[in-house]
């Protein structure tokens, strides 16, 4: 008998404990998508984070690599923009679902595809199952100023 | 007499003392159990309320949260570097993406049909001294060294945007097949054979009238690589099968050659039962 009040104690935990998780990367994630800095704020922050551990060697340590994994960041995107010719001006995501298994967010970009410039909204919608994570899109909607259809397609189909 | 007497009753005392002890534990672990699920739930009902808290600001004042009143320029640097990440997630989804790399770019095809994404393909190329292949998961029924040849040296874009095609085609031809031989394996007589690039697809399928079935057979052709719809469709069926049944050849063969096949199997289902 002692067994299974263990077992229900058990249970508890393990749910309390998921639950506790997507909670709090619901949190982180509603920071993420509500706040905004602009490019001047970040260039400030680099700089006094900088500032800031000078003297710790510890410190400064995990500030450069802080500053070298944006860098790499941006390189990386600014090559991706400039050899794919999309070149994307806005980005906002909002996470409309998230449970143990399903991830729906709602993104908004806007920018231009080789001078065609494009605003889209759609749903992904990210599930979890046995052995692997399966991305789905949904009601995709696009605006797009007045363009060659070919290139429309294209760009539709993805 | 008297010895085992006094060893009968030691060993009584140590069973019980092992009982207590057994006991004992039990009602100690029950404890601690018992705390951390107090312990977690009042973690889970302090998120809770952050959380909604969080939700209350972000409607009333439009986005702008008052909890980050003073970011640490830590916290500034690490959500710029989320944000990017985001982009690139999103160039993910457009198709291509990829990182550089000390020697060169490793780029990423991603492959979808229909919305749903399928696999991803990656493709290392070294910049000097010339454009060349260092590794791939391109699978090996891909002409890849073909469109390498034709593009890789004078136009990169264009070769991947072909390899693109050529692997989104492939993946697309699986996913019907794989689409059919799970939801419509009811209406699929024996085995539906197919080649690893999905091109060549033949298997039996039933049409019934007046509740006799009868078997078609159909030899799906997919002779442009990239595209996912057939270039040429023969069906054929057995000499018992009566004509109003066979007439209904040419109509399933229009149809495969302009609908997915689950989708063409789909509109069988649906127009049986209507």
């Amino acid at each position: 008998m002692d067994n299974s009040i263990c077992q229900v104690y058990e249970d508890e935990i393990q749910s309390l404990e998921e639950e506790i998780k997507i909670l709090a990367e619901k949190y982180e994630d509603s920071q993420q998508e509500s706040t905004f800095f602009s490019d001047e704020e970040i260039l400030m922050s680099i700089k006094s984070f900088q500032r800031e551990f000078q003297g710790e060697s510890k410190g400064r340590e995990s500030a450069s690599n802080l500053k070298a994994q944006l860098e790499s960041l941006e390189t990386d995107l600014s090559f991706l923009m400039k050899f794919t010719g999309i070149q994307f001006t806005s980005h906002s995501k909002k996470t409309l679902e998230k449970t143990r298994n399903r991830t729906v967010q709602k993104h908004r970009l806007s920018g231009s595809c080789h001078s065609l410039s494009f605003q889209l909204e759609f749903q992904l919608l990210e599930m979890q199952n046995k052995e692997n994570m399966s991305a789905l899109i949904t009601d995709l909607s696009i605006i797009m100023e007045s363009g060659e259809d070919s290139d429309v397609s294209k760009f539709l189909s993805r | 007499g008297v010895l085992a007497h006094l060893e009968m009753l030691e060993a009584q005392a140590h069973e019980a003392a092992v009982k207590e002890e057994e006991t004992e534990q039990q009602e100690e672990k029950l404890a601690s159990l018992k705390a951390r699920v107090q312990e977690l739930r009042l973690q889970r009902d302090e998120l809770r309320a952050k959380v909604d808290l969080q939700q209350k600001e972000q409607l009333g004042k439009g986005g702008v949260t008052s909890d980050l009143a003073q970011p640490s320029a830590r916290a500034v640097l690490e959500w710029k570097i989320k944000s990017l990440k985001d982009m690139l997630q999103v160039f993910y989804l457009t198709g291509i993406s990829g990182k550089l790399t000390k020697r060169g770019v490793c780029f990423c095809i991603s492959t979808a049909y229909e919305g749903t994404y399928l696999d991803s393909y990656y493709l290392d190329l070294l910049a000097k001294p010339e454009v060349q292949i260092h590794r791939h998961s391109i699978p090996i029924f891909i002409p890849l060294e073909q469109i390498a040849k034709k593009y890789l040296q004078t136009d990169i874009r264009r070769f991947l945007f072909v390899l693109s095609d050529h692997l989104n085609a492939y993946v697309g031809r699986r996913y019907q097949a794989d689409q059919l031989q799970e939801r419509f394996s009811h209406q699929i007589e024996g085995t539906l054979q197919r080649n690893s690039l999905c091109n060549l697809l033949v298997f039996n399928y039933n049409v019934s009238c007046q509740n006799k079935t009868f078997p078609f057979n159909v030899r799906l052709l997919y002779g442009d690589l990239c595209c996912s719809l057939p270039t040429e469709v023969i069906i054929s069926c057995t000499p018992d099968t009566p004509a109003s049944l066979a007439e209904m050849a040419p109509a399933h063969s229009d149809l495969f050659r302009r609908t997915a096949l689950h989708k063409a199997f789909r509109s069988f289902s649906s127009a049986e039962e209507s």
